[in-house]
């Protein structure tokens, strides 16, 4: 059976096979990581389906949209907050700079709002137009699998539509999950949190991770008092140490409160809001509560496990290294298999599967140097090691180049909050192996710098480059001492 | 606060000291690196770097067996002052200096006193790039910037009750209490490397001889890192006309203004007045502004910087300027007569700071634009005698005076001839938007290549479809057809410059559209599409005149 055979073989069975089923690949979800592996696959001449949710700004099991978490309730949305909420402390810098501004600024909450909805209403008609471009069909309704070469997918009005595919790709994402504490109903997700009608005045924001963070910064520089409650000793769990503690620091001095190694344990309804109490015993009065707990794959209602299609105990769907489950015509990309869950990231793994499946070209995505921002504000960007993993993984000497510095921009504003930069080096092979950036500009910054790492540049290579001045950037090229060298077990030190 | 001292007037500022006469240079900054690296371990370098020896006056040859056979090496056992004099304490004669300390050397540098307005008599130490260059013209960017950022913020959910206003002397007393600062930190920098700080105006006398006001010190190796001083051309009227030296620190908003000009520096100070609430007209002699960047850059940062208000006079060259009675000034051109002018400041290039300063007396030899000729480790006609940065006017940017400082202390200090690496030098203009670029435009491309791939990006920014601003980006990759190597980058728009840094370490280094097209982007930013540029616009081929491709997909080697 074609099934048994190498994928490019199969692709050779041509026309008589294809005759069988009603499309070459039918995807389910419409994000990322599926607009991606569809369109592409239909550049390779393929036939494709793919079906998502109706667009709601704030998903549930029925409710999606054509463009998925990064453009509705994700990545977009957020950085049009972030910018909007950054302003607020570019204005107080202008003062120093000779701009008289009012003493206090009026922000318009509601109208940032809808401008935010206008663009992803418009980015969602993007994204139907790329796929109707492409050639691929677009159902809206909830999809399901009903056969290994088989989905059904249930149309708003309640109809249901049965396909044939050759392949199918899971590539239905993730969802926000909520902790199971005593009125949790009263706090929202980020969902919400994109969508809120007012301002809040008091946030409480659990969670440590990025979302967390950002979510923080984002109400904070709108004018909100703002608790940050994690169970860690710092923030951004999985980050460099270092740098975790810069973003912890910088987000205090903007004015959040921080709770760490603090859990919330209920939540009650009052006339002033919702009363938090805490695992330390401590309450306090809020009007929105943010769970940023995690996020969850959306495997529940695909009926996969009946087709036989496996998932981990965290409910992603399990695959190989080029992205095929358990079933070998069933593949599944992006959050729903929670591997690395960035935009960028599912966009590969769909761009991998299509080559690899209609490209005769089997492609495994490559999870090294993966660059990432969290727009923090000031926002922190990293690729390749942490100082930790660099140590962790090192077989001689790690050296660190760290750099900390008032940003010029800060000379004359008079904002106190320094810039830091770091670079873990193998000290052997002079090969740089982790970047990180926590200051203006960071994401911006990293990306070229990515572009170095992932081939592997020495420390050397970053000496040699010339720098930009005057620029924060230039930082990166211009690190001649080293701030510590970290001796790593088994090999002999070398002296300096 | 001392501040005040400096808003108002050009030249003065009691509470400064001073160095030596020469003139400023160009520029300082953080520190640099450099010309390192590739020859040698890296670690090495800097572990000589902080070694700080002992300071022997006399140093034996073998310091500098490299070039040494020659002249100088005649009297082995002459005694001199100092190892190294240099004249001129800017970004390039700065880092010599201290890195050659760092390695062992004597040294003394001169410089003239401290003033924001450079001439024959005034400088001050930190040169052209803290004084009079890079850092107040950033510090001037970001003011101005706040108005493109109001209108943004309006877009934003933000308001202004009052449209903002702006005071021009709080930004004159707090830049020029940066500078002051900075200056200060320049002169402990060489204060604790140990270098002697000599105020005065620096001359050679003979080819180890300096005469700093009437007082002689003898070295074993001059170095000569004066700098450029900004040039305006000899018309009717020029007396009239500012230059950026004044244009950095006038005591008040001009209302009007006239840039002659196209190169970096109009339009960075358009820029910078237009966004400060100037009506600005910009001058240029050619078609299109900064002559030299990739055409397709020169043509969108016109565009971009004609939207947001700037009026530029195309093939219009000034030819007298008129001051009428009420004080206004008039600029008379090829084509016309423009009224009305507040100021006019000419940006028509700089000039090697090497009037009077006894170089050709002791056989210095100086090309005919007055820069020192050189050879590729900074060595004049005269071999005890160097020179670095802009009096060289080899590339004119603080960074490369930096590798050329670091390059020429280590080939005279630590035994290790270098020569500064000019290759994928990246630049950038503060204009608004900035522009950011390392490698080969596509001219050059085409003629040092022949067959190239160029990909371009023309996109709204995120930012600008909330703001509703006309603000785009532009994006363009040029690949050698044969290598597939990245050849020359460039952008125009937000972050530019910011960007460019990281890019600038791949091109070096090298590396491919394919190493580019591997990377995985970072997700909103503009600079992720610097590695998603899938098609090319058009590949050009030697044979058959280009042609625009849209066909299949340029390699993405994503992930393989």
């Amino acid at each position: 059976m074609a099934r048994k055979m190498l994928v490019d073989e199969e692709m050779n069975q041509t026309n008589q096979e294809e005759a069988h089923y009603d499309f070459d690949l039918f995807v389910i979800g419409a994000g990322s990581g599926g607009v991606r592996a569809a369109r592409f696959s239909a550049n390779y001449g393929a036939k494709v389906g793919i079906c998502e949710l109706p667009f709601h700004p704030i998903s549930s099991e029925v409710i999606g949209g054509v463009g998925g978490t990064c453009v509705i309730r994700g990545c977009v949305p957020k950085k049009i907050l972030v910018y909007g909420a950054a302003f607020g402390s570019e204005l107080e810098d202008a003062r120093n700079y000779g701009w008289e501004l009012n003493e206090k600024l009026d922000f318009n909450w509601k109208k940032l709002l809808h401008k935010k909805t206008d663009e992803i209403i418009r980015l969602n008609g993007i994204y139907k137009r790329l796929l109707s471009n492409a050639g691929v069909k677009l159902f809206e309704g909830e999809g399901k699998i009903v056969g290994p070469n088989e989905v059904e997918v249930t149309q708003l009005d309640g109809t249901k539509l049965s396909y044939s595919a050759k392949h199918i790709l899971i590539a239905t994402g993730s969802r926000a999950h909520r902790p199971p504490i005593p009125g949790q109903e009263l706090g929202i997700t980020s969902d919400e949190a994109l969508s809120l009608e007012d301002l809040p005045k008091h946030a409480v924001v659990l969670g440590g991770g990025y979302i967390a963070v950002e979510f923080a910064s984002i109400w904070r520089g709108l004018g909100a008092n703002v608790d940050l409650f994690f169970r860690k000793e710092l923030p951004l769990r999985g980050f460099d140490d270092e740098m975790r503690a810069v973003v912890a620091r910088n987000l205090e001095r903007r004015g959040i409160n921080l709770h760490p190694q603090t859990n919330l344990t209920e939540l009650i309804k009052t006339d002033n809001g919702i009363k938090v109490t805490t695992d330390h015993g401590e309450e306090l009065i809020a009007d929105v509560v943010l769970f940023a707990t995690g996020r969850l794959p959306n495997s529940k209602r695909l009926n996969l496990e009946a087709v036989g299609v496996e998932l981990d105990n965290t409910g992603a769907v399990k695959v190989d290294e080029y992205s095929r489950t358990s079933i070998p015509s069933v593949w599944a990309v992006g959050d729903v298999t929670n591997r690395m869950n960035l935009t960028p990231v599912a966009l590969m793994e769909g761009t991998c599967f299509a080559k690899t499946v209609f490209g005769k070209e089997p492609s495994k995505p490559d999870y090294s140097h993966v660059p990432c921002a969290v727009f923090s504000i000031p926002p922190l960007s990293v690729v390749g090691l942490s100082e930790e993993q660099a140590i962790e993984q090192a077989n001689g000497d790690v050296l660190v180049f760290t750099s900390t510095f008032n940003p010029m921009k800060n000379t004359v504003s008079g904002r106190q909050e320094k810039t830091v930069m770091k670079l873990v080096v193998d000290a052997e092979t002079d090969k740089v192996l982790g970047a990180s950036m926590c200051g203006p500009d960071a994401p911006e910054i990293m990306q070229g710098i990515a572009v170095a790492l992932q081939c592997g540049a020495t420390k050397a290579q970053f000496d040699s480059t010339v720098g930009i001045h005057p620029s924060a950037a230039e930082e990166f090229v211009t690190m001649r001492s080293v701030s510590r060298r970290i001796t790593c077990r088994g090999k002999p030190k070398t002296n300096l | 606060m001392a501040t005040t001292s400096f808003t108002a007037p050009k030249l003065s500022s009691p509470t400064f000291q001073t160095l030596c006469r020469n003139l400023p240079l160009s520029l300082p900054i953080p520190k640099t690196l450099s010309s390192f690296s590739f020859h040698l371990s890296p670690f090495l370098s800097r572990f000589h770097l902080h070694h700080h020896h002992p300071t022997p006056r006399f140093h034996p040859r073998r310091l500098f067996a490299v070039r040494a056979e020659s002249e100088n090496g005649a009297e082995p056992l002459r005694h001199y002052d100092f190892d190294l004099f240099t004249i001129g304490a800017g970004s390039g004669g700065v880092r010599a200096s201290r890195f050659a300390a760092n390695f062992g050397a004597s040294v003394a540098v001169c410089e003239l006193p401290f003033s924001t307005i450079s001439s024959e008599t005034t400088g001050g130490v930190g040169g052209t790039c803290v004084l009079r260059g890079c850092v107040p013209k950033k510090l001037m960017v970001y003011a101005s910037k706040y108005s493109h950022e109001f209108d943004e913020s309006n877009g934003f959910g933000w308001k202004y009750d009052t449209e903002p206003k702006h005071d021009w002397s709080t930004l004159m007393a707090n830049k020029n209490a940066e500078l002051q600062r900075l200056t200060g930190i320049y002169k402990n920098i060489l204060n604790k490397a140990g270098v002697t700080l000599i105020e005065g105006r620096g001359k050679v006398v003979d080819p180890h001889t300096v005469d700093v006001d009437g007082k002689l010190y003898t070295a074993r190796h001059i170095l000569i890192s004066v700098g450029g001083r900004p040039f305006i051309p000899d018309i009717p009227g020029s007396e009239y006309a500012i230059d950026s030296d004044a244009a950095l620190d006038l005591p008040s908003k001009p209302e009007k203004v006239a840039i002659v000009g196209g190169g970096y520096i109009a339009l960075e100070f358009a820029g910078i007045f237009n966004g400060l609430t100037s009506e600005v007209h910009v001058f240029i002699r050619q078609k299109k502004v900064l002559r030299g960047f990739d055409e397709e850059i020169r043509d969108f940062v016109g565009e971009q910087m004609a939207l947001r208000g700037i009026q530029f006079h195309t093939e219009e060259s000034p030819q007298a300027i008129v001051k009428s009675a009420d004080g206004s000034l008039s600029l008379k051109t090829n084509k016309g007569t423009i009224e009305g002018f507040s100021h006019i400041m000419f940006a028509t290039g700089r000039r090697p700071n090497t009037k009077n300063l006894g170089l050709e007396s002791v056989g210095v030899k100086i090309n005919k634009n007055g820069a020192i000729e050189v050879d590729e480790y900074s060595r004049t006609t005269v071999p005890s005698i160097w020179a670095v940065g802009d009096v060289t006017d080899r590339i004119n940017l603080t960074p490369v005076a930096l590798m050329e400082g670091a390059a020429l202390a280590k080939t005279l200090f630590q035994n290790e001839p270098t020569k500064p690496d000019y290759r994928a030098v990246p630049s950038a203009v503060f204009s608004q938007p900035p522009i950011g670029q390392v490698g080969l435009t596509e001219e050059q491309a085409r003629k040092e290549y022949g067959d190239i791939d160029v990909y371009t990006a023309n996109f709204r920014p995120l930012k600008a479809t909330l703001s509703g601003l006309p603000d785009r980006v532009f994006m363009k990759l040029i690949v050698c057809a044969k290598t597939n190597k990245v050849i020359g980058l460039h952008m125009c728009g937000e972050d530019s410059a910011e960007i460019a840094q990281g890019f600038a370490v791949a091109v070096k280094a090298g590396l491919t559209k394919a190493d580019f097209d591997a990377t995985v982007g970072i997700h909103p930013t503009s600079a992720e599409e610097f590695v998603t540029m899938r098609t090319p616009t058009r590949k050009i081929r030697q044979s058959s005149e280009s042609q625009g491709n849209m066909g299949h997909e340029a390699k993405t080697a994503a992930g393989v």
